[in-house]
């Protein structure tokens, strides 16, 4: 029989939500413990040194939704946290031509001229357009969604703030919202753009994560999760953290642990604990035992009640809707130490651009025919990737002279096709190669002969993104952002406010409102739930549109 | 009255369905009324083609399933048709009968999955009941302030739907919001497996959408559909006569019908209409004009000067692409469904044995491809009585509405042979009993009906082009920019189908705005 | 319709950051202040040598202002007229071929996108010239129209030549043809050479427009001919103390371009800022004309005026109220009028303010002195006449100075 400890709260998993819950309870006095399956912290937001000298950020790799109010609360550039703006990006093409996004104004301007001139005026009213959903959302990031069945004043008031600043809009501005929250991001393009290789560019960012294809409706609102971030107050801008997303965590822990919170690492759950319908504590795999009668899960939902909680705990209908929550795999990432900085040669010498997130895909429907091969259980043959070479910027993550470079791909599937068969057993080596030379092929259309200068890469499909981080079916946002998993019904409708079935039991991962993305908002928001809850509600901060 | 210029109050441009019925709403409240069609036959997306097309008597829609019974009260509609239940084919024989909620195999017993289905068909259908008290009203407009007596009028109305939502009790509410802007495809097949029974409802849900069963929101085209009871009906003696029964009502509510009348121009004075211009010159004068062709080609008969820049850019943006195509065969003898009781080939038959297998043949349509292995919507009107000529009707999914180079014959006739062997295989034997066969491609459905892209829906029903914003943002309440014009067609809220309610509506528009 | 489906070739990287004009050549020679600011992508000059002599110069001899960045589209074709006359508010018949008109235009909700001068040419021929890009706007309103819509920003470069002695200077430069110009005429004066008789100073002055090849020699021909007349090349600090004190606005200071605001509520109806004559109710259809309309019968929200400030500290940014309490508005262009020696500025007041409400109103004025802030209260009164105005800008042929 292992260790047997007493807390005020315990949190299952390190992630940045985990660590930003924890944070917060500790600042307002709770004796709180977070445990951690893996031997190191950090979740889906890590910095890891798989070889001597070099650092990778081999799962999220680029940060901006984290939000500032959470940011300045625990004090995190305090505990070492850097955020640096990028700048840049560009998509190249089989024929030796690209598109760049340059930071300068005027330099974009002719750019897009350059691929048509009527889309420099497109690009104006598309980032109009943007920003004016970006500025309707941000306010509600911060704010648990009210559940419109309750009659409780405070779901009733926060309702009615929904009601009211979607009245606010007009009605011009009403119908235009109700439109891109709904149609597909290639539509919402397609009004706007002329050419293919601009609309391509941008649409990128309304499949990112997603198992849906760009004509797909509800992708223009994920596009917003790319954008609805900010560096420094410059919204929709994307940095890195300086010694790699692990540095987020690492700085989130170091203010919890300054805050007088204990990390236990090496161990995962095995069960939460219950008694008459009260959670008790968690047991670990290793048999610790800990007590508490908070506990908050940061894995996803599915992961926290149909792997780790008595299905006689739970009513029947939840767990129907736990097992029908779409946590759909699409994503694979493989991150690449470089002995030389790559070639682009379509790039003007010294380019500034490639500092920025970098694409081979062309046109919309290459980017939906990628969504169909994955529908059927395959990696796209042509692949959408977002690459980007961290250390340009970022001298910590690779020995001088050489770089780091993180490639996402979308799409791949969890339960990969072989044979007629599904199954995430599939993934193997030889799999995991194939697929890595699949984007290696296509990446020839940027950097011909990468490959010659390739030290050592990871490969990982949705699988052992499951496996290593815990996200069930590898899915990076804890569950996919459709409209009927978003807000009130996110992740199950009825227990939408971080609160579960069990009583002092709480979810503050991103299957949570607001979703995905490293943005901490589930963590603190779920924070705000729990303080309440054991009467310390006056403890989390009030913030302010 | 000179021979080139006559008077009404309104003028109505197309004798679709829709048009039809807003024409005889307003004559039954005593205004004289002309429609003006443009074909030497009424009927729209009803029709049945002139004189030079073949005989067929339900040539492109077939059947009645979604007319809003309050649309055919008023009109004093009489129609003739009987109900008609579905068998959802499967390739192996296990095909599935459904009857409302009812899911049975061929020998009578239950479908496995048959108390699961009949559950959900019953929310289904209390879910779209409780939407369809959106349809018999012009969308919110929510322009003023919270105490502006319009728009408290209309937060009251949806205030109304939400106390629905609350009579539910909680579960069926949560279960409601949820739904609502869910994919079609997870919701059959996480209750129901994915096979001929899943199928059937997803292709249900996307017939005549550019859309698969995977695609968010498709669930809410399903209730949309549902949105009437559900009672499929095909009218005796084909769409030709319902056709006629819209044609009775109207002439009985004392319409002047007028065909081969195309109007040339919409005539516009002062921000106001003051009647149309046909081809031959003709001048029709009248204080309200309904149009029922959608707004783009509205907005072109009127003149794009008399329209916002932003507007007619987003009427261009119309999203309109048709994917339902129709193959209508003249057979020499009746075709025989492998496995399908001989009575139930009278019902609507279904090819569609998944939904995987549906959102299989949307693919190559969004590349302007063709299915290989297309969704089918059978009946065969004959099929009770052995006597022949015997016929097939089939609405067929998906066809690209803008097939790169153009539905050319060759391309026709690739298309036509992969449906028949899609046929054949279901039914072994009926290439040969092909007398005579038309396909009509979406872009032919334009050409014949004016239906903005052939879409079967005159615009794609997707959450971002439904209600307030349909058909475009700042057209939705029927009254299209200029005075005394308006929106009747299938374009306008609630939207497709042989529904009537668009039609009904914006005539009721035109009168409380006092157009007439 | 601009054709923009032609084949991209490969081509050279786009330049970075600021692009010269055909004049920053003898801008850059001229220059001493080296002070420089980007105007739609191009270099230009804020200050050549110092902003009071350059302003001076405007009202008491000559100057060239390099107007060249500026956006200028050509619209031609049969249904130009009528394309137009559905854009902008006013009645564009009514702006004869060979004269120049100031125009707005809006938005569906009425806002104004912006405002600029269009140039007729012909009866099926007009440029418009603005401050804001616009090409995805015209080619938008164009569409449905037999017109060829062609952005002619780089490859047209315009001069501003303004002062009192604008017109002696280009007497001497062989250019006396303009002596017949009343002011907004139009005319071709030698091939290749418009000119007309328009500014943004309220003082005698012409714009003259030519191909961007033709520039430097034009140039040089009125730097040579000016030597008796004073001519100073001036930047845009000196511009726009001359434009407040005409009473003009301006896009992005005096009102916000529709099209570039985020926030809700910002923009602004022509009826707001001041401009119901340039909107023409009578005529057919217009964009934004049904959402005017109902303004028109609710009221408006707020109103664009010109004030007279007590004090002599320019008062840009200062906070409006009426009884010296209630906050009823701001200053969105202030400035000391060297020339008509008041205080002057631009003003947005809320409804009723500025409107029906007119007295007791009061600046906030925060001055900075060696370190020291000091806040003051000043008289304000609502003025209906540009603070300048002087015959000479409308004397026709004009007088040498």
């Amino acid at each position: 029989m292992g260790q047997h400890d007493t807390f005020d709260a315990i949190i299952a998993g390190s992630g940045h939500n985990g660590l930003t819950t924890a944070c917060y309870l500790a600042r307002a006095g709770l004796r709180v413990l977070v445990v951690e399956k893996n031997d190191w912290i950090g979740g889906a937001a890590v910095s890891r040194s798989l070889h001597d000298g070099w650092t990778y950020s081999n799962c999220s790799y680029v940060c901006s939704l984290l939000r500032r109010e959470i940011i300045r609360d625990l004090e995190l550039p305090r505990f070492g946290l850097q955020v640096i703006p990028y700048e840049g990006g560009a998509t190249f093409t089989r024929e030796g031509d690209y598109f760049a996004y340059y930071s300068d104004h005027d330099a974009l301007n002719r750019e897009l001229a350059r691929q048509n001139p009527r889309d420099v005026d497109a690009y104006e009213r598309f980032s109009q357009a943007v920003m004016r959903q970006c500025r309707f959302i941000r306010p509600f990031l911060l704010r648990t969604a009210p559940d419109p069945t309750s009659l409780k004043p405070r779901d009733l008031s926060e309702l009615l703030y929904l009601v009211k600043k979607a009245n606010d809009l007009g009605a011009r501005e009403l119908g235009e919202t109700q439109r891109f929250w709904t149609m597909s991001i290639a539509d919402f393009l397609d009004e706007h753009f002329e050419s293919d290789l601009v609309k391509a560019h941008i649409a990128g960012g309304g499949i990112i994560g997603t198992g849906l294809g760009v004509y797909s409706p509800g992708t223009a609102y994920v596009l917003l999760h790319h954008y609805m971030g900010d560096v420094d107050g410059t919204i929709g801008a994307w940095g890195f953290a300086r010694g790699g997303m692990g540095s987020i965590t690492q700085a989130l822990a170091a203010s919890f642990e300054s805050s007088g919170g204990t990390i236990v690492t090496g161990s995962g759950i095995d069960q939460f604990l219950t008694k008459g319908g009260k959670v008790t504590g968690v047991a670990l795999e290793n048999g610790d035992v800990y007590h508490a009668s908070v506990v908050a899960s940061n894995m996803d939902v599915r992961r926290t009640f149909i792997n780790h909680t008595a299905e006689s705990d739970l009513p029947s209908e939840f767990v129907t809707a736990v097992k029908r929550f779409k946590t759909r795999g699409s994503s694979g990432k493989i991150n690449v130490s470089l002995d030389r900085f790559p070639t682009f040669p379509a790039a003007p010498d010294g380019a500034r651009f490639l500092s920025g997130d970098m694409h081979c895909s062309t046109s919309l429907q290459e980017l939906e025919k990628a969504y169909d091969d994955w529908k059927v259980g395959r990696w796209s043959q042509e692949p959408y990737f977002d690459m980007l070479i961290p250390t340009q910027i970022d001298p910590t993550m690779a020995p001088p002279g050489k770089h780091m470079m993180t490639v996402f791909v979308q799409y791949a599937p969890y339960d990969l096709e072989v044979d007629g068969v599904r199954s995430p057993d599939n993934w193997n080596e030889t799999q995991r190669q194939a697929f890595a030379t699949c984007v290696f092929d296509k990446m020839e259309q940027a950097c011909p002969g990468i490959r010659d200068h390739i030290l050592h890469a990871e490969v990982r499909s949705p699988y052992e993104l499951e496996q290593e981080v815990g996200l069930t079916e590898g899915n990076i946002f804890q569950g996919e952002l459709t409209f009927d998993q978003l807000l009130f019904n996110r992740p199950v409708p009825g227990y939408a406010q971080y609160r579960t079935p069990i009583d002092g039991m709480y979810l503050v991962g991103s299957s949570t409102h607001p979703g995905g993305g490293v943005m901490g908002a589930p963590g603190a928001n779920a924070a705000r739930e729990i303080l309440r809850d054991v009467g310390k509600g006056q403890a989390m901060p009030v913030y302010t549109d | 009255m000179s021979n080139t210029t006559q008077n009404f109050d309104a003028v109505i441009i197309g004798g679709g369905h829709n048009g039809l019925t807003a024409a005889t709403t307003l004559a039954r409240k005593g205004h004289s009324v002309c429609v003006l069609e443009r074909s030497s036959v009424l009927g729209g997306m009803m029709s049945v083609g002139g004189a030079e097309a073949p005989s067929f008597t339900s040539r492109l829609a077939h059947l009645l399933y979604n007319l809003n019974p309050k649309v055919e009260r008023e009109l004093g509609l009489r129609l003739n048709a009987r109900n008609l239940t579905t068998v959802s084919l499967a390739p192996n024989g296990e095909h599935v009968e459904i009857d409302g909620g009812k899911a049975r195999m061929m020998d009578g017993a239950l479908h496995p999955k048959a108390v699961a289905f009949a559950t959900l068909q019953t929310r289904l259908q209390r879910f779209a009941t409780l939407l369809s008290r959106l349809s018999l009203r012009t969308p919110p407009k929510l322009s003023g302030s919270w105490t502006d007596p319009e728009t408290f009028g209309e937060l009251m109305g949806l205030a109304g739907i939400g106390l629905g939502l609350k009579g539910m009790g909680k579960v069926e509410m949560r279960e409601f919001l949820r739904a609502l802007l869910t994919n079609v495809h997870d919701l059959m097949v996480d209750d129901l497996d994915d096979g001929p029974l899943a199928g059937a409802m997803a292709a249900d849900a996307v017939r005549g959408s550019f859309s698969g069963p995977k695609a968010p929101g498709t669930l809410f085209s399903l209730l949309y559909r549902l949105g009437n009871g559900a009672n499929l009906r095909a009218p005796v003696g084909g769409m030709a006569s319902a056709v006629a029964a819209f044609e009775d009502a109207a002439a009985r509510a004392g319409c002047v019908i007028k065909r081969q009348s195309a109007v040339r121009s919409v005539l516009v004075q002062g921000d106001r209409v003051h009647g149309v211009e046909l081809d031959d010159g003709t001048v029709i004068h009248a204080k309200a004009v309904l149009s029922s062709i959608g707004p783009q080609a509205t907005i072109n008969l009127a003149g794009i000067q008399h329209f916002d820049v932003e507007i007619a850019r987003r009427a261009k943006n119309l999203r309109a692409k048709g994917t339902a195509g129709k193959l209508n065969l003249l057979l020499k003898a009746r075709p025989e469904f492998s496995g399908l009781p001989a009575p139930l080939h009278q019902a609507r038959l279904l090819i569609a044995p998944s939904s995987d297998y549906v959102e299989h043949a949307f693919n190559p349509v969004k590349y302007g491809s063709f299915s290989e292995a297309p969704t089918l919507e059978i009946l065969l009107p004959n099929a009770h009585t052995p006597e022949t000529p015997q016929t097939l009707s089939a609405v067929v999914g998906y066809m690209p509405h803008d097939p790169p180079g153009g539905w050319t014959d060759a391309l026709r006739t690739k298309a036509e042979r992969q449906i028949m062997a899609v046929l054949e295989a279901y039914a072994p034997g009926i290439g040969d009993r092909v007398q005579h066969s038309e396909l009509l491609t979406p872009t032919d459905i334009q050409t014949e009906t004016g239906a903005a892209g052939g879409h079967w829906h005159h615009g794609e029903m997707g959450i971002d082009q439904i209600l307030n914003v349909r058909p475009i943002n700042g057209m939705a309440h029927y009254q299209c920019g200029v005075e005394g014009l308006y929106l009747c067609g299938a374009s306008a809220h609630p939207g497709g189908d042989i529904n009537g309610a668009p039609g009904r509506n914006s005539a009721l528009q035109a009168l409380k705005d006092g157009a007439l | 319709m601009t054709d923009t489906s032609a084949a991209r070739t490969l081509e050279e990287a786009v330049p970075l950051g600021l692009i010269p004009t055909v004049f920053q050549p003898r801008l850059e020679a001229l220059s001493s202040a080296k002070s420089w600011m980007g105007w739609a992508g191009y270099q230009s000059a804020v200050v050549i040598e110092n902003m009071e002599f350059e302003y001076f110069a405007i009202r008491n001899q000559s100057t060239l202002f390099d107007v060249s960045p500026m956006h200028k589209y050509r619209i031609q074709g049969p249904d130009a007229e009528a394309m137009l006359n559905r854009m902008m508010t006013r009645d564009v018949r009514k702006i004869r071929p060979g004269r120049v008109g100031y125009t707005l235009w809006c938005d569906e909700e009425g806002m104004v996108i912006d405002d600029g001068t269009l140039f007729r040419f012909g009866p099926d021929d007009f440029r418009l010239c603005c401050q804001e890009r616009m090409l995805g706007w015209v080619l938008d309103a164009a569409w449905g129209f037999d017109v060829q819509v062609t952005d002619e920003s780089d490859t047209i470069s315009g001069l501003s030549l303004q002062g009192p002695t604008s017109f002696s200077i280009l007497k001497d430069a062989g250019l006396d043809a303009a002596a017949a110009l009343k002011p907004f005429d139009l005319a071709e004066i030698e091939p290749g050479l418009w000119i007309s008789r328009t500014g943004f100073t309220g003082d005698l002055g012409y714009e003259l427009w030519m191909k961007n090849a033709d520039g430097l020699a034009l140039w040089d021909r009125l730097w040579d001919a000016a030597r008796d007349w004073g001519l100073k090349a001036i930047g845009f600090e000196a511009l726009n103390l001359a434009r407040i004190e005409a009473g003009f606005i301006a896009a992005q200071v005096d009102f916000q371009p529709i099209h570039s605001t985020l926030r809700l509520g910002r923009g602004r109806t022509p009826l707001e800022l001041g401009f119901e004559r340039l909107v023409d109710f009578e005529k057919d259809h217009f964009n934004g004309r049904r959402a005017l309309l109902q303004q028109r019968q609710k009221g408006l929200r707020t109103h664009l005026v010109k004030i007279e400030l007590g004090g002599f500290k320019p008062s840009n940014g200062a906070l409006l109220y009426h009884r010296k309490t209630k906050e009823v508005g701001h200053v969105t262009s202030g400035a000391w009028s060297p020339t008509t020696k008041r205080n002057i500025a631009l003003a947005e007041l809320k409804a009723p303010y500025g409107g029906q409400v007119q007295d007791d109103l009061w600046a906030e004025i925060y001055v900075h002195e060696e370190g020291q802030w000091d806040r003051r209260l000043v008289p304000v009164t609502v003025q209906t006449s540009p603070f300048f105005s002087h015959p000479r800008a409308r004397a026709t042929p004009p007088r040498p100075f």
